[in-house]
């Protein structure tokens, strides 16, 4: 066990709100009587749907198949009847089709008893099919589908492999229960990718808030005889941050792309267990529902295409009308303006704010104060570049560093005039033609 | 361009202590007191107009923009200094004997307007005018709209600065307005140089926003 | 499925990009925390000073508020609330000597808010401190009306109405003026109140004797805040405890505050004795950092942060660059104690440091994707 420092400078602690245990054990959300499931759920394009008005569906069945290698499957989460596709706004200006489904019919997988695949004589064509029929994609936020990342040319192999649980927003602890509860699961998984990347070094960092699992990943690890370091990093956000844990880890350059290091998060390890020993899509994810109105916050597996507002249900209600739900985390969570936005791949979290924390803060003039270059942990100065790009210096602003931006929110955060950074940041990237996940 | 556009280009666009930006030396040094400011502006308003009369008048001949050989340049510029530097000294021996208080107070700028950067920027564009009346017209503009910008900057300077306001002798009247109290503690220091500075910047910035104004 | 009583608040969901979570300190909150910070000091010049001093802070503060109302309506804007303007006011106050006419600090406020403020853009725009640039204004425009001191204690001795500062110079050009400053205003004939003699006097034998060093006369008055000046400057103590309030909730950064001073302090020790023909590293620094708006400028008006460099670098540079400048303005110039001059000329170096810093950024700033 070691212990690595990811964030040497900048980052910030904001408060906690999870008001959670995270040693709750995870609650399984209610079925849905009506699953809305998107084409696009992934980073790369969308699938194209297999399925029209009136056809029935089982549990796990593929209803969108991957349009090309860059893409992903997509499987119906709930048995039942398809009632229509439609067309559904998803964030941030995309939409895609949605299959809706109603429930309906018997369950094929859950609540029968599972039997495990054996993997070991599969070969890496047949690992990595497996993965890619179950649709598997990047769950700590990157959406890349996870068969992209484990295939490495033939003859190479990658240099570091990295099981990354470090929740990736504070008041987010899906990752962290996840890893209470199914260390071995996630430790199976870890084995079968580095199979398939053949690392030379295996590294599964944790926070250092999570210390009370090592003891059990290192059962764990010492049964299935996997070299893995397990490496601890300080609780300060953004250490989840893939290229942070990577530089840290192998004291390489800070940003530019990591050739040869192969980064998954916890959740998307378990669904690749799930995939190659169980044989099972991925249709369900853990995700933590909190917020002050929220009256039992907690950690639940939720099936993908649920609403959000039925997951309010499973934690008893809100107490009070909530004034903003953001899906995700306060950091980088986006904001939704209905709560009939189903729950997909990327949910990682569901925040409810009622009242004055609904309310957006009043802006003031920028007073050069200096506190968001403290605090960015990309050595940018986050206010001379909006004050670059509020002039329509877009060019200059890039020169200075503007493309490092991974829009993690810390200087918005600390900024006393509560000036929108991070939204300003991201039009001038935007209006350069870039997108966010570079 | 009708001689009101080349007017109200003067003003705005082309606003030489506000726009253009030139002769400012002398514009922030001598707007101390009104009178100075009257008299500098008289001395460039005369030796500009008539310098640019004398060049046309040499110009005479010439197509309009035409290429001048580096020669032809240079014997063009050294009678236009020549001119400029007589009609200066002459327009120096005239404010000795009418106003010799005022030649002290306006001291090495007097002289100096053989080279003012105003005088010499009408100069130069009076070469390249298309007709002489058209130079003269420009000439005319540019000098009448430096001595508004110079008589403004003066009495607020004087005003504040001083607490009086200094005009030409009469009989029976000494020339100089005192204003009241203020005229007991004035605020001195927008009578220096920095104040003087300040002033003109206002200007600029105010003919900047009706610049703006007008598309 | 149980019908859901979820369902958003009255006005629907609010859609407001991410962050979600704010710092709980803001602008607004931080300018009426400075001003809260100085009333300390104030409450002191004005106990001290009597009525005048009173009455001047009351008008800048009026006129400061009343010229940023007007000029901030012409732009359909309120910006009262934000407390800048209120705080350019107390500023322009403390910085007066209680003496002065009226309509001194009022020019001052009203030229600090509508000549440095408010025609650069307002709140964040300026590149000098406004209360400064009014105050400088006022010096050059009406020298000697900045010169009216009030009297401290007993008003029938002629030099109680000089503030130590500016009663050390001519002393210094006395013959026999030798010693620490303090010391050499004695020999002047400087009025020092008799709990100083008192205080000073039981220090001096029963404790530093024993180390063999003494305190000069005057150094409790000097040190608590009972000598002329001008109203907000002369009570270090409570000057620093505002200092250290505002240092604590980090609305004020340490980096310039006490490069400035650190370096003010060591170049008058170092050089400050030739005055006093004592020699080298025998000034009084001491003497030196608690006269004069040394410390009301440099906690106040140099850590403001609209008006200084944004990365901790050039903070120092900042820092140390107003050191020099103030000893050079204080020991060799004639503008009296140097500290609004050189903030001023410090203001205007600010963005050439910035720009000079973010160049030199260690290289792994420079690396990325870019």
């Amino acid at each position: 066990m070691t212990h690595s420092n990811s964030l040497p400078r900048g980052g910030v602690i904001p408060p906690d709100s999870s008001l959670i245990s995270r040693e709750a054990p995870i609650a399984n959300a209610a079925v849905p009587s009506v699953a809305v499931i998107p084409m696009l759920q992934h980073a790369g394009r969308a699938a194209v749907c297999v399925v029209k008005p009136g056809d029935l569906v089982r549990e796990g069945m593929l209803i969108g198949r991957a349009d090309g290698a860059h893409s992903a499957n997509v499987h119906s989460s709930i048995p039942g009847r398809v009632v229509e596709v439609r067309r559904l706004a998803l964030q941030e200006g995309i939409s895609s089709d949605a299959v809706v489904i109603e429930l309906g019919g018997e369950f094929d997988r859950s609540g029968r008893p599972r039997t495990l695949k054996g993997w070991e004589k599969l070969s890496r064509i047949d690992l990595l099919g497996k993965i890619q029929s179950a649709g598997v994609v990047g769950l700590g936020g990157e959406l890349v589908p996870t068969h992209l990342k484990l295939a490495v040319m033939p003859g190479k192999s990658a240099s570091l492999l990295v099981a990354n649980g470090i929740d990736c927003e504070p008041s987010l602890s899906a990752d962290y229960a996840l890893m209470r509860e199914k260390p071995g699961e996630i430790v199976e998984a870890l084995r079968i990718c580095q199979v398939l990347v053949g690392a030379a070094r295996v590294v599964l960092a944790l926070g250092e808030d999570a210390e009370g699992l090592v003891p059990e990943f290192e059962r764990a690890l010492a049964r299935t005889g996997l070299q893995c370091e397990i490496a601890l990093m300080p609780s300060r956000y953004p250490q989840g941050n893939e290229q942070l844990v990577v530089s840290s880890l192998d004291g390489t350059r800070l940003s530019g792309p990591h050739a040869g290091s192969v980064v998954l998060n916890v959740a998307t390890l378990f669904a690749v267990y799930e995939a190659v020993v169980m044989d099972a899509p991925l249709i369900e994810r853990v995700l933590t529902v909190t917020g002050a109105p929220v009256a039992a916050p907690r950690n639940l597996k939720v099936r993908l295409g649920t609403p959000v507002r039925d997951l309010f249900d499973d934690c008893g209600g809100l107490s009070a009308r909530p004034g903003k739900i953001v899906v995700g985390g306060p950091m980088r969570g986006v904001a939704i303006a209905s709560l009939d936005i189903p729950v997909t791949k990327g949910t990682a979290g569901v925040t409810a704010f009622a009242g004055a924390e609904a309310r957006t803060p009043k802006e003031w003039p920028c007073i050069h104060c200096g506190v968001c270059v403290e605090v960015c942990p990309w050595d940018l100065v986050p206010t001379r570049l909006h004050k670059l790009i509020q002039q329509g210096e877009i060019e200059q602003a890039m020169g200075e560093g503007l493309g490092r931006c991974t829009e993690c929110g810390c200087c918005a955060f600390a900024c006393p005039s509560h000036i929108p950074l991070v939204d300003i940041l991201r039009t001038g990237k935007r209006s350069r033609g870039r997108t966010v996940d570079g | 361009m009708t001689p009101s556009d080349v007017l109200s280009r003067g003003i705005a666009r082309d606003n030489p202590t506000a726009v253009l930006l030139v002769g400012l030396c002398p514009a922030a040094a001598v707007s101390v007191r009104v009178i100075d400011s009257l008299w500098m502006s008289a001395g460039i308003f005369a030796v500009m107009l008539l310098s640019s009369f004398c060049m046309t008048l040499l110009a005479r001949g010439r197509t309009n923009g035409g290429e001048m050989t580096p020669r032809a340049a240079a014997g063009g510029w050294l009678a236009a200094l020549v001119i400029s530097s007589f009609l200066t000294a002459s327009f120096e021996l005239v404010l000795l004997r009418a106003a010799p208080e005022a030649s002290a107070a306006l001291g090495i700028y007097a002289p100096l307007i053989a080279v003012n950067c105003l005088v010499l920027t009408v100069i130069d564009e009076t070469s390249r005018a298309p007709s002489p009346g058209r130079a003269l017209l420009d000439a005319a503009g540019k000098g009448a709209v430096f001595a508004a910008c110079l008589l403004l900057i003066g009495v607020l300077r004087e005003t504040l600065g001083a607490g009086t306001m200094t005009l030409f002798p009469l009989p029976g009247f000494s020339g100089t307005i005192e204003i009241g109290s203020l005229s007991q503690d004035p605020a001195r220091a927008i009578s220096f140089a920095g104040g003087g500075l300040l002033c003109l910047g206002y200007l600029a910035a105010l003919a900047r926003m009706v610049k703006e104004r007008r598309p | 499925m149980a019908e859901t009583s979820v369902s958003p608040a009255p006005g629907g969901l609010t859609l407001s990009p991410a962050p979600h979570l704010g710092a709980p300190m803001s602008t607004a909150r931080m300018t009426w925390l400075v001003s809260l910070s100085l009333v300390p000091a104030a409450v002191w010049g004005g106990v001290l000073f009597g009525l005048p001093a009173v009455r001047v802070i009351v008008t800048s503060i009026c006129v400061a508020v009343a010229a940023e109302l007007a000029s901030s309506a012409l732009f359909r804007r309120f910006t009262l609330a934000d407390g800048s303007a209120f705080l350019t006011g107390l500023l322009v106050g403390l910085l007066m000597p209680a003496g002065v006419p009226l309509y001194v600090p009022a020019a001052a406020a009203a030229f600090g808010i509508l000549v440095v403020k408010q025609s650069f853009g307002g709140l964040g725009r300026n590149w000098m401190n406004p209360a400064l640039g009014g105050v400088v204004f006022a010096l050059l425009s009406w020298s000697s009306a900045m010169t009216r001191w009030a009297a401290v204690g007993d008003a029938s001795v002629s030099t109680a109405v000089v503030p130590p500062l500016e009663a050390l110079r001519p002393a210094l050009s006395a013959p026999g003026a030798v010693g620490r400053p303090l010391e050499i205003l004695s020999t002047h004939g400087y009025f020092f109140s008799t709990m100083d003699g008192r205080i000073v006097s039981w220090l001096n034998s029963h404790i530093l004797s024993l180390f063999h060093a003494s305190l000069p006369g005057g150094s409790y008055d000097i040190l608590v805040g009972y000598v002329p000046g001008r109203i907000g400057e002369v009570s270090a103590p409570l000057l620093l405890l505002g200092a250290a309030f505002l240092l604590s909730r980090r609305i004020v950064r340490w980096q310039v505050p006490v490069s400035y001073v650190a370096t003010f302090a060591l170049l008058a020790w170092v050089f400050g004795g030739f005055a006093g023909g004592q020699g080298w590293f025998s000034g009084g620094p001491l003497f030196h950092v608690l006269s004069g708006s040394l410390i009301l400028g440099a906690f106040f008006m140099a850590g403001d942060p609209v008006t200084s460099p944004l990365a901790s670098t050039g903070k120092w540079i900042y820092g140390i660059g107003l050191g020099l400048l103030t000893f050079l303005l204080r020991f060799y110039g004639s503008l009296g104690d140097g500290v609004a001059v050189s903030i001023v000329l410090g203001n205007c170096a600010v963005p050439l440091i910035d720009k000079l810093v973010q160049q030199h950024a260690p290289a792994r700033a420079r690396e990325g994707i870019g």
